[in-house]
């Protein structure tokens, strides 16, 4: 191979250096990575001992759950449907406001003036996270479910508002001049032009919010706002493991089915046509053909 | 030497997109695989490494049987055959030496290509192939920075960073311009002679296999409808292949301009 | 090519065009003129049934001729008098409560709302010859089911007590308007109408808008949530800023020594379980994602198994991740905590990455599995470099996540500030409990900050 190399490398260009640019990065970035996790990793006493206990000390409690308290199912459920109506109405609250608030805080729809406020406005509230809304506004409203949905609401509020006015800025502007120099009104512009295109993913984002909800709603119990938290921290506490285990099942299977649910519906209205999943097959079947036109 | 016998491929819906294939190739010809689009040009390269698993017959590449071929002898047999594609498949975000050095894969220890840490012959071989290419000074450019016909000479050069004994081309200039394509061409010519590598083109352009090919292999349907000298092609036999008189779209350089 | 005179001959009848797709501008319109006719309705009678019914009735009927819904006069008629029969029944089972309605006299009311529902069903069933009777019957239930619904938010609502049946009789009907009866009404009808005209239309969109609606009025009736009893506690926020203000920066700690600011070092102690849990998290996701995508699986049992697994994980939330590890390693063990976070960012990034790795490009995959490389390396050398840009701006997102998220499991007693929090707040120390919140609040605004300036430059 080397004789046909030195007659080519007469008609071939220099051969250039190896930049260390990137080389360079690498190693920092892998500095940066590495320092805090030792850091960490260290300020948290993790010694190779504990970390081989732990499995062994996990499977213990996992294995104390399963088979779990099958006579405390129907509790449970019934706690988890409490969560699931807080997550559905905090969505909702959500959904509607950060609606509203999306347009406020999208550059190409609102004046400067008026979306940075709101915008600092939203990122202020989606700092506080929802289990600390809630301890905030248990004085005033007690504990309870109500609580419980404000702070997911107004936590809501807050992601759905950014994601909201992120999809509005993204959309494609010029459906929007093209409707603005044919001299429709500001309002026109926003249903014809900006809603077509940002509604999917609009819709979508609530419906991923909502599977969100549903997770921090079976949470918001432990601290007393409803739900099916409590259940599970009382049982840990007091080491019902099988009750326990029974309350986690419900949990899981609940939100595996809504993430499917949900996951097949979002793919469904961002593509517009059926997804191929399990679920989607299943969606199919339950849809009723559309009525015939009427003659 | 690669050896079809009575090769069949079936796809997953029935379809039969080579029937009964049987032609031998010795090593270091330049053969041209010519058919309508979906006649079965692409199936026939990917058989004989394997990308596409056969349902009869027998495909050897150097007295060994791809069909049926345990993983690693798959691997082994794919080592030493380089593949061109028509959209070049490179990885776009990844420097044009890591393209070229991905053609090594196979014959480096997996220790090394997973933390990155290429022998020093490896290198050198990539970047010889890039100097057989004419491109080394993008070497550590983003493959996604240079141009179409850049971009297939370094698909080219990751072929031959393989050192393969054979090297299958996919219709390498479909996604270029007639100057390009011809820059291109010439390039595997080149590298048919000095290196005596075996090359399977497919090709769409009629002229261009006159210009290049020495032998040509006409598909229609999955089936062999010509097998001979590039020089024996005829209106007949052309007619025989695309089942109608040649046009000035089947001509490079004529549908070019 | 045909010729000219084909063309002129080829004539273009109306019925060959296509049937225009149903539009639901007008049922919108002709929803909220319903609604508003009983809510008006409402407001006139004072909610005695039968006069509600029948203005109800006369403003919906003519709503609904008005838009082209009903053409005959037939049409009105069994609107306005199913009405005044329905609404009649549903004043009488509302007269026989008490001073708030319950579910069983709910119940009984809501049946009365049966009767226009099914009128103003059948009526632009006979207009537009849509769907089925089957549908009408289904839409007067949902006018029923509304009613209910209503009526058990109105509980909520705290309207009904101060209306009670006396007044309306005491003639002290000005002081009813605009409150109960008239909301009721306009309610009912808003979303009994919705399911009606979404049943009859067949759009899928209305179909969700109006199960929707229904769905969170139900919901908010049984976790007793409505928005009008937020407005009226509104002032409750005083509370709030009484209890909450001035935060209390620096408290004595339990061995009675003198005060000092303890809320630094358990937040450090959250950021380094953050940080763990987010690496940790992250590094384990990387093989698992490429697991769970088809584009770079080994085979279909290994896709469906690690997707499942991917899922399964996902589907337990953080806090009960934290409650388990705390119960197998101890209670206010900081390792727990990170083990939680570890668990929590696997779950995100896993689905995030694979779903990423779905949609690469399959070209260099097949490139570099042509060259006779493994496996593994196929998918370092053609899949990773794709995804890489994503891998990182999803790994500072984690870590985002992670920090809102390990702020709180302190609580169950992972460790963190999350216990800090706990234990001032079991002893409603809320002006410490503010001072917490403040460090937490900057803390993730700073960060987060940092974050989506870091992703903006990276993808
Ligand atoms: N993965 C596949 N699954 C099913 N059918 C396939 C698959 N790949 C190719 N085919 C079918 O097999 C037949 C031959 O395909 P092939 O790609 O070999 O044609 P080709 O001659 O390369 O055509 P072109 O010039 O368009 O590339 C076609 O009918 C094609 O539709
Ligand atoms: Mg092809």
């Amino acid at each position: 191979m080397s004789s046909t190399v030195t007659t080519q490398a007469s008609k071939s260009p220099p051969r250039p250096q190896a930049p260390v640019g990137p080389r360079l990065i690498r190693w920092g970035v892998t500095l940066i990575i590495l320092i805090p996790f030792i850091w960490g990793a260290l300020g948290l006493e993790i010694s190779p001992g504990r970390i081989a206990r732990a499995p062994e000390l996990v499977w213990n409690i996992v294995s104390a759950m399963f088979p779990p308290d099958w006579s405390i199912l129907g509790r449970s459920m019934d706690k988890m449907l409490e969560s699931l109506y807080i997550a559905w109405v905090a969505t909702i609250i959500g959904a509607m406001f950060s609606f509203v608030f999306g347009f406020l805080a999208a550059t190409n729809m609102a004046p400067r003036w008026i979306a940075t406020p709101i915008r600092a406005l939203l990122s202020a509230i989606r700092a506080f996270p929802e289990l600390v809304l809630a301890i905030m506004l248990i004085p005033a409203f007690g504990l309870g479910a109500f609580t419980g949905t404000l702070a997911l609401g107004l936590h809501s509020i807050g992601t759905l508002g950014k994601l909201t006015s992120e999809v509005i800025e993204g959309i494609d502007e010029g459906p929007l001049e093209a409707m603005k120099s044919a001299g429709g009104t500001k309002l026109s512009t926003i249903r014809f032009g900006v809603l077509p295109q940002a509604m999917p993913n609009i819709l979508a984002y609530w419906l991923y919010r909502f599977e969100i909800n549903v997770r921090a709603s079976a949470v918001l119990g432990i601290i007393g706002a409803g739900g099916i938290g409590a259940d599970l921290f009382s049982f840990l506490k007091f080491r019902d493991f099988p009750q326990a285990g029974m309350t986690l099942l419900v949990v899981m299977v609940t939100v595996l089915l809504i993430d499917g649910v949900s996951g097949a519906v979002r793919r469904r209205i961002i593509s517009g046509e059926p997804g191929k999943g399990p679920v989607s097959k299943l969606m199919g079947l339950v849809r009723t053909p559309r009525p015939a036109p009427q003659q | 030497m690669i050896e079809f016998d009575r090769a069949t491929v079936i796809y997953p819906g029935g379809l039969k997109a080579l029937k009964d294939i049987s032609l031998t190739i010795e090593d270091g010809e330049f053969v041209v695989v010519v058919g309508l689009s979906g006649a079965g040009k692409s199936t026939m390269l990917r058989v004989i490494n394997g990308l596409v698993p056969l349902a009869e017959g027998s495909v050897k590449v150097n007295g060994q049987e791809v069909r049926g071929a345990a993983a690693g002898d798959l691997r082994d047999i794919r080592s030493d055959i380089g593949m061109i594609f028509q959209t070049f498949n490179l990885v776009n975000r990844s420097t044009v030496i890591n393209n070229v050095l991905a053609g090594r894969l196979s014959m480096v220890p997996r220790w090394r290509s997973t933390i990155g840490l290429w022998p020093k012959a490896d290198v050198e071989v990539a970047l010889q192939s890039l100097e057989r290419v004419g491109i080394v000074d993008k070497a550590y450019e983003r493959a996604s920075n240079l141009s179409g016909g850049q971009q297939q000479r370094v698909g080219i050069a990751r072929a031959l960073a393989q050192e393969p004994e054979l090297i299958l081309a996919d219709e390498p200039v479909a996604s270029l311009d007639p100057v390009t394509s011809h820059m291109v061409m010439r390039d595997l010519q080149r590298i048919n002679r000095e290196l005596g590598i075996t090359t399977l083109i497919n090709l769409h352009f009629l002229d261009l296999a006159r210009a290049y090919g020495q032998r040509l292999i006409g598909l229609r349907d999955g089936e062999l409808v010509f097998d001979g000298d590039i020089a024996d092609v005829d209106e007949d036999v052309f007619r025989g292949i695309y089942g109608r008189a040649i046009t000035p779209e089947d001509l490079l350089d004529a549908a070019g301009t | 090519m045909t010729g000219p005179a084909e063309i002129t001959t080829f004539e273009i009848t109306p019925s060959e065009r296509p049937a225009p797709p149903p539009r639901s501008g007008p049922f919108f319109v002709v929803v909220l003129l319903i609604g508003l006719g009983f809510g008006v309705g409402g407001i006139i009678s004072g909610g005695a049934g039968v006069v509600w019914g029948l203005t109800g009735g006369v403003l919906a009927a003519t709503a609904l001729r008005w838009r082209g819904q009903s053409s005959h006069p037939v049409d009105a008629l069994a609107v306005v008098f199913a009405s005044a029969l329905g609404l009649g029944w549903s004043g009488w089972a509302l007269g026989e409560r008490g001073s708030s309605v319950e579910g069983t006299t709910a119940l009984l009311a809501a049946v009365g709302w049966l009767l226009p529902g099914a009128a103003i069903g059948f009526v632009v069933w006979r207009h537009s010859r849509r769907l089925r009777l089957a549908s009408v019957l289904v839409s007067a239930v949902g006018w029923a089911l509304a009613a209910f619904f209503v009526f058990l938010w109105a509980e909520g609502l705290g309207a009904v007590e101060s209306l009670s049946r006396t007044a309306v009789q005491a003639g002290e009907i000005v002081e009813l308007t605009g409150t109960f009866y008239a909301t009721t009404g306009f309610f009912i009808a808003l979303i009994g109408a919705g399911v009606t005209f979404a049943l009859l239309v067949g759009s899928p969109a209305l179909v969700a808008v109006a199960g929707s609606i229904t769905f969170t009025l139900f919901a908010a009736s049984q976790i007793g949530f409505s928005l009008i009893k937020v407005t009226s506690e509104i002032d409750k926020l005083n509370i709030l800023a009484q209890e909450f203000w001035p935060p209390e920066w620096t408290w004595p700690n339990l061995t009675g020594q003198p005060a000092e600011n303890q809320i630094l070092e358990p937040m450090v102690e959250t950021m380094q379980i953050a940080v763990v849990g987010a690496t940790v998290g992250c590094l384990i996701a990387l093989p698992l994602a490429f697991l769970a995508s088809k584009m770079t699986t080994f085979n279909l049992p290994t896709f469906w198994g690690s997707r499942f697994f991917m899922n399964v994980i996902r589907a337990i939330p953080d806090l009960f991740y934290a409650m388990i590890f705390v119960s197998a390693v101890g209670f206010g063990s900081p390792f727990a905590g990170a083990l939680a976070m570890i668990m929590f960012s696997l779950g995100i990034m896993a689905k995030l990455l694979s779903e990423t790795v779905d949609g690469i490009e399959p070209g260099p995959l097949e490139a570099s599995r042509a060259t006779g490389a493994r496996h593994s390396q196929v998918v370092q050398y053609s899949a990773m470099p794709q995804v890489l840009p994503n891998y990182v701006a999803y790994a500072l997102y984690i870590f985002e996540l992670n920090i809102r998220a390990s702020v709180v499991i302190g609580i169950v007693g992972a460790g963190g500030i999350g216990r800090l929090l706990d234990e001032q707040r079991v002893f409603f120390q809320w002006d410490r409990v503010m001072a917490i919140v403040i460090v937490i609040w900057v803390s993730v605004i700073l960060i987060e900050a940092v974050s989506v300036t870091v992703r903006r430059r990276l993808v």
